[in-house]
């Protein structure tokens, strides 16, 4: 019994720990922001948003903002467009966290989506 | 009493008489036609809105292929545009160079000119001021027609790199990811026609390092502005494009100002309608007032913008102080900046001290067109301002008017031994911009200009002029008389000349005064006479 709740305590351990590190990790940033901006432009022509340009762009965040957002998986809640977000695959979405948490407002290299 | 009633009479008559002349005066004003000026430049504008493009580029089929390079677009554009490459190869825009100026030192960003902002370009070694230069990748590539021609905001340089990497990835989406981008180029290139206020402000707006830096009367706010802003511009009226006034030929852009004047003739349209249309005379006349009127006599003295800009940097500040030699203090070991109350940098470790400006009264030089520039080439003498740029003209020159200008004042590094201004390197990985080390910096950009270095550098007070033609106010706003005609107005220090109102001449004064006391006296005692022998009269 005491070897089973030890293996148990060990595993939810090991989840606990290692999650978050599956979870933040990046993607392709190049992708990510083709990504990014085909996210708009589905959600665009569908007639949901006005524009096709993206409304946040990765310097409108902090990188630790950025991570936080995906940690929470708070997507229509920062972007809108919850439809397209959905259809996003675990890549897609790692893409997109790298393209927006490597030009945030205080990363080596900010940006704007154009 | 028979007397009084008449006298009432007459005083009722004669208020009759000045009230229907008076509204008699404001039919008549109401009715009058404009100014002859402004009648001539509205039909120099007539018919302008109307669309003159006859071409739908995308439909053209050498605008329809998959590009990997932008040197490709340009290669489907001179297809058909088979002169322009050569054109542009000529004209300022890609040599940077004066033509006028002397082929050994050569003038403009990519010879020996410098000025008290960035400084230099360090003959097109400096990568970062290269960016505004109209080739793909300054001279060293093809004309980049879209930088101008462009009407569709993209990047291409972007873009390029992107196609470049997901071609080499080997990634399996990458194919539909290229299949998109070479999409949105494509798109991109099939959109062009004139020249736009956001094609020329993409450089012109930001000439300096940032938005409103150089130029006080050109800034971002022009991309949209009101009528409030620029009478010329504003979209609420008529709307002008740059080119409207910057009129070209074989992709000679009239209106560069070096040594030579944007224009040697004042001419309108009406004497030769094939001319250049970069000066106000060339749709307003040189009588653009109302006939008669006293104004059409200052404009071969005064020009047009020195009454019509009363103020440039309207809408954002401008940079009127840069101080280099604060440039370099860090914190904690980091470059740093701070914000001032205008929203613009006041301090930056890479760049120093400046200070801003918002609704600038200029000031006010003769000016006959022409700028006299000091380059790194040339001795200076560091015991007085420095004037990098100032306009060439006086009172005596038939050719020169009196002009608004702004005048950026800093503190710019210069070489003691060798009496000259220095250029440093200042971006790139070697640049002042990353390195923070002066010597080096100025050692490199000694390099690119070949110019010698004696290792001595200290900082000299400058001055660098800019004129003020852009920013044009609504006519309501146009200075009044006293703004100059006065003891403390505007043209208090421009000296060389006689001004009423602003001037004493004694001789003209005691003149005036005599003139005067004697009428008075002369009517008081005509009077003082009537009055005396009026009982004269009645006996008879």
């Amino acid at each position: 019994m005491r070897k089973l709740i030890l293996i148990i305590v060990a595993a939810l351990f090991a989840i606990v720990s290692v999650a978050p590190a599956f979870a933040f990790e990046k993607g392709n940033e190049r992708k990510g922001k083709y990504t990014y901006r085909k996210v708009y432009q589905a959600c665009n022509d569908r007639g949901a948003i006005e524009s096709a340009k993206p409304a946040v762009n990765p310097d409108d965040k902090t990188q630790s903002q950025w991570t936080r957002i995906f940690e929470k998986s708070d997507f229509a809640g920062t972007f809108g467009c919850e439809e397209e977000w959905k259809a996003l695959s675990q890549d897609d979405l790692a893409d997109i966290y790298a393209y927006l948490h490597d030009h945030a407002a205080d990363s080596p290299s900010p940006a704007k989506c154009k | 009493m028979k007397n009084e009633k008449q006298f009432k009479k007459r005083l009722f008559a004669g208020l009759l008489a000045l009230c229907l002349i008076g509204a008699a005066f404001s039919v008549y004003a109401e009715k009058a036609p404009d100014a002859p000026g402004l009648e001539m430049a509205r039909q120099a504008q007539q018919g302008m809105a109307a669309n003159w493009t006859t071409a739908d580029h995308s439909t053209f089929q050498p605008l329809k292929k998959k590009f990997a390079t932008g040197e490709e677009i340009t290669e489907a554009c001179i297809s058909c545009h088979s002169e322009a490459d050569e054109q542009v190869h000529k004209t300022l825009h890609w040599t940077w160079l004066d033509p006028a100026s002397n082929p050994e030192y050569p003038k403009g960003k990519a010879g020996y000119s410098v000025n008290n902002f960035c400084i230099s370009a360090n003959a097109m070694k400096d990568k970062k001021c290269s960016t505004c230069h109209v080739g793909w990748n300054g001279k060293e590539e093809k004309v980049n027609c879209l930088t101008c021609h462009g009407q569709e905001k993209f990047n291409f340089t972007e873009a390029f790199a992107d196609l470049k990497y997901f071609a080499e990835s080997g990634d399996e989406d990458a194919e539909m990811i290229m299949s998109d981008i070479q999409e949105g180029i494509a798109g991109a290139a099939q959109k062009v026609g004139l020249p736009t206020r956001d094609n020329c402000g993409a450089c012109h707006f930001y000439g300096g390092g940032g938005d409103g830096v150089k130029h006080g009367d050109l800034d971002s706010s022009l991309s949209s502005p009101d009528k409030a802003l620029d009478v010329h511009m504003g979209v609420d009226g008529q709307n002008f494009q740059c080119t409207r006034c910057h009129t070209t030929r074989n992709h000679q852009i009239a209106g560069r100002v070096y040594g030579t004047p944007a224009a040697t003739d004042r001419k309108s349209l009406i004497e030769d309608d094939l001319m250049g249309k970069i000066m106000c005379e060339s749709c307003h006349t040189a009588q653009p007032h109302k006939a008669d009127e006293k104004l059409n006599d200052h404009t071969d003295k005064v020009a047009c913008q020195s009454c019509h800009i009363p103020a440039f940097a309207r809408k954002l500040p401008t940079k009127m102080w840069w101080d280099w030699s604060k440039a370099g203090k860090l914190k904690d070991g980091k470059p740093y900046t701070v914000e001032g109350p205008l929203g613009k940098e006041e301090y930056m470790s890479i760049k120093g001290e400046m200070k801003w400006a918002k609704d600038v009264v200029p000031e006010y030089l003769w000016y006959n067109g022409s700028l006299k520039t000091v380059t790194a080439a040339e001795k200076i003498d560091p015991k007085k301002p420095v004037r990098v740029a100032w306009p060439v003209g006086s009172a005596d020159d038939p050719d020169a008017r009196i002009y608004p200008f702004k005048i950026h004042k800093g503190k710019q590094p210069y070489d003691p031994e060798n009496r000259a201004l220095l250029a440093p390197l200042l971006s790139g990985p070697y640049g002042y911009w990353t390195t923070f080390d002066w010597q080096s910096a100025f050692v490199l950009g000694a390099e690119a200009l070949e110019l010698p270095y004696s290792g001595k550098y200290d900082f000299v007070r400058s001055d660098y002029v800019f004129p003020t033609t852009h920013m044009v106010a609504p006519r309501e706003e146009a200075l009044s008389c006293e703004a100059c005609h006065a003891r403390e107005g505007r043209l208090a220090q421009l000296s060389g000349f006689y001004m009423p109102g602003r001037d004493r001449f004694q001789l003209l004064d005691i003149a005036g005064w005599l003139l005067i006391f004697g009428t008075l006296g002369g009517v008081t005692l005509h009077a003082l006479g009537r009055y005396v022998f009026r009982k004269n009269g009645k006996k008879k």
